[in-house]
């Protein structure tokens, strides 16, 4: 289904398993032999680089091993529900499981999967020479337990941030740079606050309308009835106005509201909300219909001039002419930021936007965990990252940004994985909250109320916050 | 005067048509272009016609696989459900069976309940208590055609309640005298009247079972996997892939209109739910 | 009379299987309605728990409204399914060319899988995308973004389900309207009757156990809905198409709130049951009234 993209990688392929096979022959034919002829199974998203691995990677590992992988691809719903079910009844149906940065708080609550430094030192002849934790970016960090002395508990597959994409042409355009200066009476540059983020996307918008083309000032992540725009409000545009963890103290009795010692109502959040709804006007008519996928495709169709855009997608925006209009016109820049936020991010103390991504994780329940254990290892070695890179843009492996491959196609996406190189720590994954969907699911229906305007910011985030202590109340995780 | 009216309907009926057709040339359309130009303005025909997600549908072995499931599935569950729904039907309705109307609301009841909270027993139930050692019910082709079965009996047996109700007892007693066993009864003397019925509930029951979706996705992982779950595949993170959606779409309709084309002219005649001729 | 047991050893298999797949899980689902049991809780065992979980609903505002959306929806969609359905059932009992080429294309929504019908609608009706924003624009100003204007995307909802189930209810006219006998209406037209009152009079309780039967199983499969809805709209915007069948989901998959999906998934059972029942009720006491005449 990625046929060119395969063709690209299928060489690489080869060459990996070429050198592989050769390099440590000895490591994955001895490790393996006690597990010849085992099958192993595996549920993940139906992703490119969840593809990549059931494409290339898994063929080469049966290569190298004998075990043989069935690798279960599918849409995001359909993952997490199998795999929470299969884990909770210990149906033991699979042997590794996707997991997503989010969710690993809650696999850890309920002590789903295996822990690997643990499996790993008691069984040394599983360990491959080639793994080594400290290859990893900082992301692994999300899957260590803390309660645990920071063992280890899924192996980092893919890994992103959602950044701030803009127009390169349009931004540079002499006749486009001129208007603004006239109407503005400053030049156009990517923005670096709400503030002229909101300028230039209203320029835009007045724009397209003056020219009769269908351009508008930004994208927003607004579907009335998907979690996406929930996540694109509490993920990437609260942080950037100084409210972090959703607004929600696990400090202080999980508090969410203003009056209970949170700040998921307060006046920051209420600039926030205010601003993620105000752009709305701004943007194309397809907003409130658009999930994650759907940004990606406006943006891509040269519908919008500005947006936060997922990590993996601006590599297909900014090369693949099969699938985007705006090839060479992406421009990659850190998201608009409050005052005192960036400062705040430096010392530690909160983050700018989402650092996304998943792991392979192995269920307790799973009956072929050593040879589980093994894959996992195959993937998380450092030669195959190169071409697992370019095919799905991610960076799991610190290593990998200094491949010639990565910095090649670093130039044409205007420098994203530089940027995620260098500014990757100031960005943060989910807060760690095992609630995580249930808390989501609670005060989500107030968010699209406020989408379709049925209700103002300020109630729909004192609702949210009221739904959300109430939920938090009912599970068991604030006490009255 | 006929005449004219007889041109005036067909004139209807045409324009009927274009408005029953208009969204699946719609999906035709979309599966016919190629990703990048999918959005702006949006036209109504198409310059040219890009076959490739066709192309790269059809040679998918996890497509081939897919279908040839949903194939299986079907018309296994299809004739399980037409043959005990005949053997039913004629129990309930030439044997004096104690609590007969009530056990016939009670089968169609089964068919009432929103499903989503029933996936978690059924899941339990096919990953740990229908197994014989190492095999399990979950994943295989048989699971899915014996669930249908709970879905697509209730409309069966209702369908042809009425046609067996309608075929005069006097009939079969007439054949007992002949010497003819209970087979010879439902094979010569039931079966001929009541094909317009077995017709519709072999397309109804059919369709149905191809185009289920929730417990197929739930209840098959690798092995199993019929094509209406591979196409919610194709909602991913990097843009929803509409044009091989579109194109999976259309290939999944094409069966299920073979099948409508051969069973069409017994439809109607069928769907008495026993409205007789007096 | 034929012996019982052979009736009972042919209804056999039929209540073998309905009863291993569909009252065991009922029976589980049950037990659980009576548990709070939510697999991310900070105690994610089953408890005991009574009856709490149907006191809940009582107070579940959310969920009151979605039944109150989803029998509206139910009413719209089978009162207009019935009206279309009749009128081109009569349409289709004239003779006209190609009348079996025509009826096959009618039956086209029919087979298509409803997750499918929701990914056709929703690539109709996605600005930008489709082209019912872009032609309702030019050729009636309307503004149309079922993502933001909540009337607007339950009538969309309502337009899909008559475009994919009304040949069912056209068919099964037909099949009613195909098996009247002729004589009473040639005398009726004889004794000089208007057409209203054949209608009233002949047509209707000759149609009745038909009308009544695909009343009831539209109703039924109305209620439930969920694929295609889904598809089309998530349940937005808002909540003005989550409908009871969408809500449960949502309980049920991403908030794995298992204990209370149970119950509202029985109490809309039984409402279902209810309505059926009466629907059933009278149809069945018709005909036995009629037989009885």
């Amino acid at each position: 289904m990625h046929s060119h993209l395969l063709t690209r990688t299928a060489l690489g392929a080869f060459a990996l398993m070429a050198v592989t096979t050769f390099a440590h022959a000895d490591f994955w034919s001895d490790a393996a032999k006690p597990y010849a002829g085992v099958t192993i199974r595996g549920v993940s998203e139906s992703t490119p680089p969840s593809n990549y691995v059931k494409d290339v990677l898994a063929p080469a590992f049966t290569e190298a091993t004998g075990i043989k992988v069935e690798f279960e691809a599918t849409s995001w719903d359909q993952m997490y529900d199998k795999a929470i079910k299969d884990m909770e009844a210990s149906t033991g149906i699979y042997d590794f499981v996707y997991i997503e940065q989010d969710i690993i708080y809650s696999y850890l609550a309920r002590d789903f999967l295996v822990d690997i430094t643990k499996t790993l030192a008691d069984d040394p002849a599983l360990k491959a020479p080639n793994f080594d934790i400290a290859n990893f970016t900082s992301f692994i960090n999300y899957f260590k337990d803390p309660t645990k002395s920071d063992d280890l508990f899924g192996v980092p597959m893919e890994a992103f941030v959602k950044v701030y994409l803009y127009r390169k042409d349009l931004f540079s355009d002499p006749e486009v740079q001129a208007a603004f200066k006239e109407k503005t009476g400053h030049d156009l540059a990517p923005a670096t606050t709400h503030e002229q983020y909101r300028e230039i996307a209203e320029f835009f918008t007045q724009w397209g309308k003056d020219k009769n083309i269908e351009l508008w000032g930004t994208t927003v992540q607004a579907h009335s009835g998907h979690p996406s725009s929930w996540y694109e409000y509490f993920e990437s545009v609260a942080p950037t106005f100084g409210v972090y963890n959703w607004g929600i103290d696990a400090n202080n009795n999980y508090a969410a509201s203003v009056a209970n010692g949170g700040t998921m109502n307060g006046p920051k959040a209420l600039a926030a909300l205010e601003y993620y709804l105000g752009n709305l006007a701004l943007a194309p008519p397809e907003s409130t219909q658009s999930t994650w996928d759907e940004v990606a495709a406006t943006f891509a169709a040269g519908r919008a001039a500005q947006g936060l855009v997922y990590g993996e997608n601006s590599a297909w925006i900014a090369t693949d002419a099969s699938k985007s209009n705006v090839v060479g016109k992406v421009g990659v820049a850190l998201p608009p930021l409050g005052e005192g936020v960036l400062a705040e991010a430096e010392a530690g103390k909160g983050y700018i936007g989402y650092y996304d991504g998943g792991a392979f994780g192995i269920p307790h329940s799973s009956k072929n965990k050593e040879a589980a254990l093994l894959f996992l290892e195959y993937i998380g070695q450092p030669d195959v990252q190169a071409d697992w890179a370019v095919a799905g843009a991610r960076i799991t492996h610190t290593a990998t940004y200094d491949d010639p491959k990565v910095v090649a196609q670093d130039a044409k996406v205007d420098g994203y994985y530089t940027l995620m190189r260098e500014k990757g720590p100031l960005f943060a994954g989910a807060p760690p909250y095992p609630f995580h969907a249930q808390v989501r699911e609670a005060t989500a229906p107030f968010f699209y109320e406020a989408i379709i305007g049925q209700i103002t910011a300020q109630e729909a985030l004192d609702k949210m916050a009221a739904a959300a202590e109430a939920e938090l109340t009912q599970l068991g995780y604030r006490k009255n | 005067m006929r005449r004219s009216r007889g041109i005036l309907t067909l004139v209807f009926w045409c324009g009927a048509s274009i408005i029953t057709l208009f969204p699946i040339y719609w999906l035709f359309v979309i599966s016919a272009k190629s990703r990048a130009d999918l959005f702006g303005r949006p036209s109504l025909l198409l310059d040219s016609v890009n076959w490739d997600n066709y192309i790269a549908t059809l040679t998918n072995p996890v497509f081939q696989h897919y279908m040839l499931n949903s194939i299986i599935v079907a018309t296994c569950n299809c004739l399980l459900v037409t043959t005990m729904a005949l053997l039913a039907t004629y129990a309930l309705s030439r044997f004096p069976l104690v609590g007969k109307e009530n056990i016939f609301f009670w089968t169609i009841t089964n068919r009432m309940a929103p499903p989503a909270v029933f996936l978690l027993p059924l899941f339990l139930l096919y990953t740990q208590a229908f197994t014989i050692g190492e095999w399990k019910l979950y994943d295989t082709r048989i699971g899915l055609i014996l669930l249908y079965c709970v879905f697509n009996l209730p409309f069966a047996i209702w369908i042809l309640r009425g046609i067996i109700d309608a075929i005069p007892k006097e009939l079969d007693e007439a054949a007992m005298v002949d010497g003819a066993n209970l087979w010879q009864i439902l094979t010569r003397v039931i079966l001929p009247v009541a094909r317009p019925g077995l017709a519709v509930t072999a397309i109804l029951t059919w369709v149905f079972a191809w185009n289920e979706y929730l417990f197929a996705a739930t209840l098959t992982s690798v092995h199993a996997r019929t094509i209406t779950t591979g196409l919610a595949e194709f909602v991913t993170v990097t843009g929803t892939n509409w044009g091989l959606m579109a194109a999976t779409a259309m290939l999944t309709l094409l069966p299920a209109l073979v099948f409508l084309g051969i069973v069409q002219r017994h439809i109607v005649a069928g769907l008495t739910f026993g409205a007789v001729k007096e | 009379m034929r012996s019982q047991r052979t009736g009972w050893l042919l209804l056999a298999p039929t209540l073998l299987i309905l009863f291993i797949f569909g009252v065991v899980p009922f029976i589980y689902v049950l037990v659980t309605s009576f548990t709070h049991w939510n697999a991310f809780a900070a105690d994610p065992t089953p408890r005991f728990a009574g009856v709490d979980n149907y006191r809940q609903i009582v107070f579940d505002t959310q969920f009151l409204y979605s039944v109150w959306i989803t029998l509206r929806f139910a009413f719209f969609v089978v009162v207009s399914e019935m009206v279309l359905g009749y009128f081109l059932a009569r349409m289709m009992m004239s003779n006209f060319p190609l009348k079996g080429f025509f009826r096959t294309i009618h039956a086209l929504p029919l087979m298509v899988a409803p997750i499918a019908v929701g990914a056709t609608w929703r690539l109709l009706t996605v600005p930008g995308l489709g082209p019912l924003p872009y032609l309702l624009e030019q050729w009636f100003g309307i503004d149309y973004r079922i993502g933001s204007f909540p009337t607007q995307a339950f009538l969309t909802t309502v337009v899909m389900d008559i475009w994919h189930w009304t040949p069912l209810v056209t068919l099964t006219m037909l099949a009613a309207l195909s098996s009247l006998p002729k004589e009473p209406f040639e005398q009726a037209q004889i004794d000089g009757a208007n057409r209203i009152q054949i209608f009233w009079h002949l047509t209707l309780p000759y149609l009745r156990p038909a009308i009544l039967a695909t009343v009831f199983i539209r109703m039924m499969d109305a209620l439930r809905t969920v694929d295609e809805v889904w598809m089309l709209t998530g349940g937005g915007p808002a909540a003005a198409t989550r409908y009871i069948g969408l809500y449960i989901w949502r309980v049920v998959f991403p908030k794995t709130d298992y204990g209370y999906g149970a119950a509202i998934s029985l109490v809309t059972l039984y409402l279902t049951i209810v309505l059926c029942w009466l629907l059933y009720v009278s149809l069945v006491a018709r005909k036995e009234k009629k037989r009885a005449d």
